[in-house]
């Protein structure tokens, strides 16, 4: 079986100050340190473990600046058979843009694909489209929120998918199919940096995206801006010893705690 | 005709909550509105001024292969709708994407403020630090998908025009084959007063026996966001949030919890709130009644000291 896995390098944000600048034109990333997206951690581990299963061959690709390698390298490390890098000079913030080279990518180089796995949606954007666009482009049939494959036969994937409140659906699809795989489908292996260095001796290409884009530009981003700021929490602040005696008056305040 | 058209989303029957956001956010764009549902014996509040039934079961509806044929379809009969709204959820974010993909329009996922004077939506970046202001393109249709709790004001209030459709043909391709229930866990995390919640900021698995240790003391059952069930630190049934649980404890306490949006959505209502975190820009600053910006670790170490004597 043939798997396209796509990975993205994205910003960790997480702990992290985020700062516009330019006065809303830009986000200053100068000082964030980079990682894979969470999403497509696990999906590179699912299709690894389908390409173990069925003898198959997992094809990372990346979209993004030519730091983007970066995830390429970690996606052979855990077991991807080689990677492609569709090299941005600049970020595309629309979604049926990356959709739309993703689409062109892979019909005129001809890549062979059964199943085509994205993350859920990127940390960054959050828009998680890319998956729903392309297959929808591809007219392949899409599943999103895929948190168990249950069975996996030549013609067709039996999936289930999370909905809200610990329910979950279970689908039957037919292969060519997209599926987009949520954070917690299985344990992403570990991979050493040894392990990502051998990688690089794995022969990876890069293609130009422009050459791919064929879509117009259906959304645009005038500005950035700070969230609103709401109510906001009274904070504790002080030594932390009279800090955390304060939250222990609390909890005896709320009657949780004697 | 000019028109909004909001795509229900129904779950087992039930005609879901969050469905009033599309609305409230339909309501900005003051064109008519246009609710279509499957046919079921759904409660459907008077939220659009009109209902378009179709005649399927709710899990075809929900498939998005037969959604964008569905959508082609009203638009032939309807003409082309301005916006097509979708609820931010599981369904609505998967109905959307592939919609937007075979119809070509522009998409805003996780619509957060709409400034109806200049047509800009505002859409989350980077878990709630930044918004994107964004324009569509062209003539101005868009497909949106719209975050719960967001837009909550709507103005319709009279029983809507209801219209039956022509049964259209289901995408054969992905079949719903049925739904699956969470097992249910020794614990009820719902039924909890005082929760101790803990988030990726402890930063391991060895952590946790830490935290159970303080939530024993503090007599307060511990629970978790979605990346702590990811890594398997905590089972399924402690995680809070959209696909996990909504608690209203009388007190939850967050350790090492960023704030992401689908885990606010699942703790948000807790009588009282504090927060530990050691980014004093985190978002769940903003959702939480008290504040403590520090290592979480050093709170814990130092609270079970207090109150070990």
């Amino acid at each position: 079986m043939n798997l396209l896995v796509f990975t993205k390098r994205v910003p960790a944000t997480q702990e992290e100050e985020v700062r516009i600048i330019d006065d809303g034109k830009g986000i200053d990333l100068a000082k964030i340190p980079f990682k894979v997206n969470d999403w497509d951690n696990y999906s590179v581990e699912e299709a690894v473990r389908i390409a173990e299963k069925t003898e198959g061959t997992v094809t990372a690709i990346s979209m993004g600046d030519r730091e983007s390698d970066e995830v390429l390298r970690r996606a052979i490390a855990m077991g991807a058979h080689n990677g492609s890098l569709l090299q941005l000079t600049e970020p595309l913030h629309d979604p049926s843009q990356r959709a739309a080279i993703a689409c062109n990518f892979i019909k005129k180089e001809n890549i062979p694909f059964d199943l085509i796995f994205t993350g859920v949606q990127s940390e960054d954007d959050q828009f998680a489209a890319m998956g729903g666009i392309l297959a929808a482009k591809l007219d392949l049939p899409y599943v999103s929120m895929v948190i168990g494959i249950d069975e996996i036969e030549k013609e067709y994937v039996i999936v289930r998918r999370e909905l809200e409140g610990g329910l979950q659906e279970k689908i039957r699809v037919s292969l060519p199919a997209i599926l987009a795989i949520q954070s917690g489908i299985n344990e992403p292996r570990y991979v050493s940096i040894m392990g990502v260095r051998k990688a690089s001796k794995v022969e990876r290409k890069v293609y130009e995206a422009e050459v791919y884009n064929d879509a117009p530009r259906l959304i645009e981003v005038e500005r950035w801006v700070y969230p609103p700021k709401k109510g906001g929490a009274r904070m504790l602040a002080g030594e932390l010893d009279a800090v955390c005696k304060d939250l222990l008056g609390i909890l005896k305040e709320k009657g949780v705690y004697q | 005709m000019s028109y909004a058209l909001i795509v229900a989303e129904v779950r087992k029957g039930i005609f879901e909550e969050r469905n009033l956001d599309s609305a409230g956010f339909a309501s900005l764009l003051q064109k008519e509105t246009v609710l279509l549902i499957p046919e079921g014996p759904y409660e459907i509040p008077p939220i659009t001024e009109r209902v378009l039934k179709v005649p399927v079961e709710e899990a075809t509806f929900l498939n998005p292969l037969f959604m964008s044929t569905l959508i082609q379809k009203v638009t032939e009969l309807k003409g082309k709708p301005d916006a097509v709204i979708f609820t931010s959820s599981s369904s609505g974010t998967e109905l959307a994407s592939y919609s937007a993909g075979k119809l070509g329009l522009p998409l805003i996922t996780d619509l957060s403020a709409y400034d109806k004077e200049r047509a800009v939506f505002f859409k989350s970046y980077y878990s709630d630090k930044i918004f994107g202001e964004f324009k569509v393109k062209g003539e101005g249709q868009f497909i949106a998908t719209v975050r719960s709790g967001s837009f909550k004001e709507f103005a319709v209030t009279k029983i809507p025009a209801t219209e039956a459709m022509e049964a259209v043909a289901a995408g054969g391709e992905r079949t719903f084959l049925g739904y699956v229930e969470e097992e249910k866990g020794e614990i009820d995390i719902t039924k909890a007063e005082f929760l101790l919640s803990v988030g990726r900021g402890i930063g391991s698995k060895d952590e946790i026996a830490d935290y159970e240790e303080l939530a024993g003391i503090l007599r307060a059952v511990l629970s978790g966001s979605r990346p702590v069930i990811d890594k398997m630190w905590l089972p399924k049934v402690r995680q809070v949030g959209t696909s996990g649980k909504t608690v209203k404890p009388k007190v939850y306490l967050a350790m090492g919890i960023s704030g992401a949006f689908q885990h606010i959505a699942g703790m948000k209502d807790s009588e009282c709130i504090i927060a530990v975190n050691k980014d004093p820009e985190a978002p769940i600053f903003q959702y939480a009644h008290f504040g403590i910006v520090s290592d979480v670790h050093k709170v814990r170490d130092k609270l079970k000291d207090i109150v070990r004597g």
